[in-house]
């Protein structure tokens, strides 16, 4: 059996991911977010370095409020927006198991040329490396 | 709190190889040099792989031991030997999702630098056919799976 069923275990945890990745596909969430990674601000104060409308700009807090990364609260009359750390640590979750991934393949890869090569030179019939 | 990579959903790895460029390109696409690295599970498993390294061809990569079957397949986007390799990836790292990888050889002297850019595409990306030789990829993705071993 393929690990198809352990697939289905993550599914909404992948699903969760997705609905963020999407979200930081946008240059522009992406600034909101960068944004709020330095403290939290009034919409206002995160609308006001772009060169569009509130409006245009509200949307884009909207996706990234829906896809969980954005968290909104009210402050008197103010509404403050903050970082749901929780959400991108799943992000960084995926990177950095992706990214041991790799190296540990780049290990076992650099390995196996050393293999390759000590064999290669061995070999009787080789004339390459021969005057030795 | 350090979250670096802001567009999330890409990994990229670099490494310097004292091997020449043909070198890396064949470990990457002959199943006999596969399952010598690409298998996280050294030695212990029983490792098949196939390939068929043209556009829309596919690979995959099946471990096995007594307590559990692994398998990693995708299709190629791109055979470029020995500059460029693009596959998309499925498997247990990306949760079964579909994933792109692109890895570039750059010869340097008597080393070569490789670059492997492991990417988590936006499944609005995928609905929308944004990534070039998307079309029949998921397809390909199907009949990969569904081939078994």
């Amino acid at each position: 059996m393929i690990d198809i069923e352990a697939g289905k275990e993550a599914a909404s945890r992948t699903a969760r991911l997705d609905v963020v990745f999407a979200a930081l596909a946008d240059p522009t969430r992406r600034a909101i977010i960068e944004r709020l990674s330095r403290g939290e601000a009034r919409v206002t104060e995160v609308a006001e370095p772009f060169d569009m409308s509130l409006n245009a700009v509200s949307k884009h807090i909207r996706v990234l409020e829906a896809s969980g990364v954005v968290e909104r609260h009210r402050r008197g009359r103010d509404h403050i927006l903050s970082i749901n750390a929780r959400s991108l640590d799943e992000v960084d979750g995926w990177i950095e198991q992706t990214r041991r991934y790799w190296e540990r393949r780049l290990d076992a890869m650099e390995h196996l040329l050393r293999e390759l090569e000590t064999n290669h030179k061995s070999e009787p019939k080789d004339h390459k490396h021969g005057s030795r | 709190m350090a979250h670096g990579d802001m567009t999330g959903s890409t990994v990229q790895i670099r490494r310097r190889m004292r091997a020449t460029a043909e070198q890396i390109f064949d470990l990457w696409t002959q199943p006999e040099l596969m399952v010598r690295w690409m298998s996280p599970y050294p030695g212990a498993v029983n490792c098949k792989a196939s390939c068929d390294p043209h556009p829309g061809g596919a690979f995959s990569l099946f471990m096995s031991s007594e307590e559990s079957n692994r398998e990693v397949s995708g299709t190629y986007v791109e055979v470029d030997r020995p500059r460029k390799l693009v596959f998309t990836w499925i498997g247990p790292l990306t949760n079964n999702v579909d994933t792109l990888v692109t890895v570039e050889i750059h010869p340097r002297g008597h080393e070569t630098d490789l670059v492997i850019t492991h990417e988590r595409l936006p499944t609005q990306a995928i609905i929308e056919g944004h990534t070039r030789g998307w079309g029949n990829i998921l397809d390909h993705l199907a009949d990969a799976v569904s081939k078994g071993f």
